[in-house]
């Protein structure tokens, strides 16, 4: 019975920073591309810069309004959810969640409405520090959030208080937590190729409708080339730090992420192949010999534990999950490198705008980053398990008492209505923007 | 130290009753204070720009509970649990609507989000205002037995509690009654053409119905948790808080009458967080007071986080109040002065 109410916590967790993370990707994505927007705007007077700026600073706000209001369950959760972790914790995650809302939300929240609304009212040189001030709040806001997550990785700057609870012992450690700097670089630029692939799917819709106003050429200049360069950092070097430090740290979620039970030199990366977790073995593996040696520790003879060399009780809660979920993230990761510098050598021979396949291509293929920050982000926190805060404190003991598991489950239908109602208004009035498209040197007032 | 961060925490839930409260009143009246579509985008216009910045205060008043008192959160979250996500739904809705109303040219559309803007407005401020009555009469904490409340029983503040009873829902209607008429005050120098005067007329009867309800209020007070009076007189911030309401009460009951917009919308801010202060002076040290008995209550002291994490977060706090201010200094300069509805898309 107390599983089964633990299991709903996780449950509605999961579920709403999930939906709720779709929104911030975007967000941080384009918040650099609108303030190089407005930079060349305000510093050339080309009005094609404006007008791109204009029609995604709307797409924007509507944006950043779903990611507001969906995030500030994220932050009662912790209360109202996991009471007993809030407990045990709070004097130290509690920094970095109460720095968020200081430092971060006050940032955002000054500048967003005039950002959207403000850009007669607040004349060009300001209109464009509000986008800045908006777009710098957006990545703190997400640092603060990582700091959050990468304590309950890698627990760094702590102690323990005289009742057993966890109190800070240096603030420095804690804001930064090497695991969280590294995540940082690895996630900022996956909301990047987010935010890429967003443009260049506008970009390509536009160019195969067939608008002649130039905003589709620029869409897809600007998305192909920021999404090769994000694409290629999410993978190296920050990918692989990320993988070198799960390696160091959590040697059980790497075994699992990879489906390795065995022990042994000379580790082999799985490109393709089933766990079978009962009988601790990896069914049908393609396999590259040596690699995973390689990529977790810098050398082909080295030895990578498996799951067997730990005690089963510190094994990742859902190895399957963990396994598809990494190997999703990774292989679509290799897969947007191809596809933008496909999409790149197109556009330095100038065909990218005769390529009809290339463009279907490119239009269908933003949902796919959502998909692998999502799928990146299962890696992490299923990595994790069973534990809360790493060697510290178990997922088990972290949720309310005081809540019963059919009113967290009444919560989380609730939110699973609520949210496909704003899923549906959000996709309608994004939509709409789209196909509208930027309206040719009009200032929106 | 723990003094100190009691008195930040309670800073930033008054500052969002005040910010906050203009715009859940304002968003109140939606329908009494502006009669057609136009006028509604006058009003919407009027809560500006800087809605979510109000708003965050309470957002960082969480975090601030979460860092300094974790105890109290991790008490009284789950024990008003199905009530506090009536409280995010409700946010929510009311968010949306606000931003998606002016995104569609079309009558249907904004009828349907002017309604629920209205009607989230209206069951938000009932909903803060039964928290305060909930914080004020407390819950019937003991050691070590997880607390869920039921939404209500008997409304009866004696034997088993529930979230509403007389009390509780008496301060919830004088809540919306006083965050309307803070509304209408707010209305009354940021608005322009009818919904100004219709927010001048509603100053002049908000505000002495919602005087007479805080007298009631404070009769019932008197009867649900008399020792909170008799340990005001001996708490002089308590006595300084006091002095604020009487003297903003004044305002308000005197301002409407000789045309003095401002003096009442000033007169209102200090009046709430007077009132707010003065409670907060007597309810120190109990945050969440038992009525099982005293032994159980959390207080400042033993729900506080270590003093360590205190003086870290004591560091950064200041450096980022400054910097929020500094912000909205920015903005404010751009849309100080009356709003018309041009500032509004549709």
């Amino acid at each position: 019975m107390t599983d089964d109410a633990a299991f709903w916590h996780r449950i509605q967790f999961a579920f709403t920073v999930v939906y709720h993370y779709l929104f911030p990707q975007l967000t941080m994505g384009l918040a650099w591309f609108l303030v190089a927007w407005k930079w060349l705007y305000l510093r050339t007077g080309d009005a094609r810069y404006g007008d791109a700026a204009r029609l995604w600073t709307r797409i924007f706000g509507i944006n950043f309004a779903v990611g507001v209001v969906t995030g500030i369950p994220m932050e009662f959760q912790f209360g109202t959810n996991w009471a007993s972790f809030s407990k045990y914790a709070g004097g130290v995650i509690g920094q970095s969640l109460a720095m968020e809302g200081m430092f971060s939300f006050f940032f955002e929240s000054a500048f967003i409405g005039a950002m959207v609304w403000g850009e007669k009212r607040l004349g060009p040189r300001n209109h464009f520090l509000a986008t800045l001030g908006v777009a710098l709040g957006s990545w703190l806001s997400g640092y603060f959030i990582l700091v959050t997550n990468a304590f309950m990785q890698a627990p760094s700057g702590y102690a323990f208080a005289a009742d057993g609870s966890l109190r800070l012992a240096s603030l420095g450690d804690f804001l930064l937590n090497r695991w969280a700097l590294i995540e940082f670089c690895h996630n900022q630029c996956a909301a990047i190729v987010t935010g890429s692939f967003a443009i260049a799917a506008v970009g390509a819709f536009y160019v195969l409708r067939g608008d002649s106003g130039g905003q589709g050429r620029l869409f897809l200049k600007w998305g192909a080339a920021v999404g090769l360069v994000a694409s290629l950092i999410v993978a190296f070097p920050t990918g692989d730090a990320q993988a070198k430090m799960v390696a160091r740290l959590q040697p059980q979620a790497l075994a699992a992420m990879e489906g390795r039970f065995q022990s042994g030199p000379m580790a082999d990366i799985t490109l393709i192949g089933q766990p079978d977790v009962p009988k601790r073995q990896l069914d049908n593996p393609i396999r590259l010999p040596g690699m995973l040696s390689f990529l977790a520790f810098g050398t082909f003879h080295r030895d990578v534990p498996g799951l067997g060399a730990f005690p089963e009780d510190t094994w990742p809660t859902n190895i399957e999950l963990l396994y598809y979920a990494f190997h999703v993230m990774a292989g679509l990761g290799t897969l947007f490198i191809l596809l933008m510098a496909l999409a790149n050598l197109q556009q330095i021979r100038g065909r990218l705008e005769s390529s009809r396949r290339l463009l279907w291509i490119l239009m269908l293929a933003f949902p796919f980053p959502f998909i692998a920050n999502t799928a990146g982000w299962m890696t992490a926190e299923l990595g994790r398990q069973p534990w809360l805060v790493y060697g510290l404190f178990r997922t088990r003991d972290g949720y309310s008492a005081a809540v019963s598991s059919g009113a967290t489950l009444f919560t989380l239908i609730g939110f699973t209505g609520l949210y496909f109602v704003v899923g549906l208004l959000y996709v309608f009035l994004v939509g709409r923007e789209v196909l509208h498209g930027a309206d040719p040197g009009m200032e929106h007032a | 130290m723990v003094e100190l961060w009691f008195a930040i925490l309670c800073l930033m839930l008054v500052v969002f009753a005040v910010l906050g409260g203009w715009d859940f009143g304002a968003g109140a009246l939606h329908f009494i204070a502006a009669r057609n579509q136009e006028e509604r985008r006058t009003l919407i216009a009027a809560i500006g720009p800087l809605w979510t910045w109000n708003e965050v205060w309470l957002v960082a008043g969480g975090g601030v509970l979460f860092v300094a008192f974790p105890r109290v959160l991790a008490i009284s979250f789950p024990a008003y649990y199905l009530a506090l996500f009536l409280v995010l739904w409700t946010l929510i809705m009311r968010g949306i609507a606000l931003e998606v109303r002016g995104l569609v040219d079309s009558v249907l559309w904004r009828a349907f989000w002017d309604f629920g803007f209205a009607a989230a407005n209206i069951l938000l401020a009932i909903l803060f205002g039964a928290a305060i009555g909930n914080v004020v009469r407390g819950m019937p904490l003991e050691a070590n037995v997880p607390l869920s409340l039921p939404l209500f029983t008997d409304f009866g503040v004696r034997g088993p509690l529930g979230i509403l009873d007389w009390y509780t829902v008496s301060v919830a209607v004088f809540t919306l009654v006083c965050l309307c008429a803070h509304g209408a005050s707010y209305l009354a120098v940021k608005a322009e053409g009818e919904v100004y005067q219709r927010a001048k007329a509603l100053t002049k009867w908000l505000w002495p119905i919602a005087v007479v309800l805080l007298l009631m209020v404070s009769l019932e007070t008197f009867y649900v948790r008399p020792e909170l009076f008799t340990r005001m007189a001996d708490r002089p911030l308590a006595w300084v808080a006091l002095l604020l309401t009487a003297g903003g009460m004044a305002a308000i009951l005197t301002g409407p009458h000789s045309g003095a917009q401002t003096r009442t919308f000033w007169g209102g801010c200090v009046f709430i967080a007077g009132l707010l202060g003065s409670a907060a002076a007597s309810l120190f040290p109990v945050i969440l007071y038992s009525t099982v008995s005293g032994e159980y209550s959390i207080t400042a002291y033993n729900g506080s986080s270590d003093a360590s994490s205190l003086r870290a977060a004591i560091y950064w706090w200041p450096v980022a109040l400054v910097l929020s201010l500094s912000y909205v200094w920015f903005v404010r300069k751009h849309y100080s002065g009356v709003h018309n509805k041009k500032d509004a898309p549709y």
